[in-house]
């Protein structure tokens, strides 16, 4: 679903991606961790070409991301994107949110698209903030929002970019629980995150990145009981503490 | 004698209400004109393009720059040597809608950037094209910045548009100076005159303060 064959990426003359080599299948949860300024973002970012690649292959649902001529729409379609700082559009309803890119990209029809985006913000649990700004919203509800946004597309990826770091406590789990029950449900999916109670109930795989390489990739229960790296083992030590 | 004038003055009220209607015309024409070319400029100075960007602020630097007194004997006294005869009255609607357009152009150009970039970015994740985010997403976030500035520039312009009077399009401030050489008192008919101005800027200040009051609501809500 999701190739890397060595993918580098630079910022000017910082190399924040070095030879990236990795395979995500359909149906695969993959999460990606790491300390901070590892390149774990930069890499979901570049799956749909919000950064662009300098070398190397990145080849999703069988169309190359990085070639000039692809129809970038068409990928990005299939592609879910969730921020860490939710990026909701403050002007639309929770419904509009998830409605406009249905209606504009898709063409779908306004009944059909909005019927699309009521059902999805009833799964995320906002059945009744359909017709709430995000202003009234709380960071968990909102971030809920961010998700059925992506999911009223019917995409074949979900990415997830540190969903849960801009929340409250209290308000991480209602998130989770979505995130779970998407997996559950097969749906391809990469996140981000630092939330390790999540990776080892729901990964098929942990990444584990540090100053833009990839030094483990490893089932999660693999991962966290025995790290073959003294990186990997630092990492968890120090994250491990709280 | 002031009461001699006085009424002389109340006869001239026709000449002045003229000169009104010509403030209107000229200001008005080149607001709409000006707003239309600003917004279309605003919006590629605010694009990635680094060539237009640079084109369009070299424009807006250079209007910006220079008096508008300038710029308007340029049109009317200098372009004719190089061919382009015009009129007074278009040459003031040009002169006027060019300092109008670089101006709105700035206000234009600073409310889309102001829009926070995670915007851009969901909505080019969602795969709404450059003109979808910027019809849908940009501009009517970008709209509370630019509403309120905007009509603001509005009332400048009205007041600019006096410097017409220089190349002999009669306008009320044209007016003024004519009738003053019948009616020396210049107290009474430049006061006037300002108040005719007034009566136009009044209503636009309003409409700028309960905008950015508006705009000030909302943007706490956000």
């Amino acid at each position: 679903m999701i190739s890397f064959k060595n993918v580098n990426k630079w910022f000017g003359d910082l190399h924040v991606l070095k030879d990236i080599n990795l395979e995500v299948a359909q149906g695969e949860v993959v999460v990606v961790c790491g300390p901070s300024g590892s390149g774990k973002s930069t890499l979901i970012r570049c799956i749909n070409r919000l950064e662009p690649i300098q070398k190397g292959e990145l080849v999703v649902d069988n169309m190359n991301v990085h070639d000039k001529k692809i129809n970038m729409t068409k990928i990005r379609a299939e592609i879910g994107f969730v921020f860490q700082s939710f990026n909701l559009y403050p002007h639309m309803t929770a419904l509009e949110n998830v409605t406009i890119a249905p209606l504009k990209v898709r063409k779908i029809p306004k009944k059909e698209a909005e019927k699309i985006g009521r059902e999805t913000l009833i799964r995320v649990g906002l059945g009744e903030r359909i017709k709430s700004h995000p202003a009234q919203l709380s960071g968990g509800q909102q971030q809920r929002v961010a998700i059925a946004r992506g999911l009223c597309m019917r995409p074949k990826i979900m990415l997830f970019d540190e969903p849960t770091s801009a929340l409250d406590p209290e308000m991480i789990n209602e998130v989770l629980d979505v995130m779970r029950d998407l997996a559950k449900g097969g749906m391809t999916m990469m996140v981000v995150t630092h939330e390790m109670g999540f990776a080892r109930e729901v990964a098929n795989r942990v990444v584990f990145m540090d100053d833009g390489k990839i030094i483990e990739v490893a089932p999660p229960n693999d991962f966290f009981t025995n790290p073959q790296t003294d990186r990997g083992k630092f990492f968890l030590s120090s994250i491990l503490k709280h | 004698m002031w009461g001699f004038y006085f009424t002389e003055l109340l006869h001239s009220l026709p000449f002045f209400l003229k000169g009104l209607w010509m403030t209107v015309a000229v200001s008005g024409l080149s607001l709409i004109a000006g707003t239309v070319i600003g917004f279309v400029c605003g919006i590629l100075r605010a694009s990635g393009n680094k060539i237009l960007r640079y084109i369009i602020g070299a424009w807006v630097d250079l209007i910006r720059g220079t008096p508008f007194l300038v710029q308007i004997f340029i049109i009317f006294f200098i372009l004719p040597s190089a061919g382009i005869e015009l009129e007074a009255f278009p040459a003031a609607v040009i002169a006027l809608t060019n300092l109008a357009a670089s101006f709105i152009c700035e206000i234009v150009a600073g409310g889309i950037l102001a829009v926070p970039s995670g915007q851009r970015e969901a909505a080019t994740a969602s795969g709404l094209s450059p003109y979808q985010q910027l019809r849908y997403i940009i501009l009517p976030q970008a709209m509370r910045t630019i509403l309120p500035p905007l009509v603001g520039q509005y009332v400048l312009l009205v007041k600019d548009s006096s410097v017409v009077s220089a190349i002999g399009v009669v306008d009320i401030t044209r007016v003024g100076w004519l009738t003053v050489q019948r009616i020396p008192e210049g107290i009474m008919v430049f006061g006037l005159v300002g108040i005719l101005y007034f009566v136009i800027c009044y209503p636009l200040i309003n409409l700028s303060n309960f905008l950015e009051r508006r705009m000030a609501v909302v943007g706490t809500r956000l």
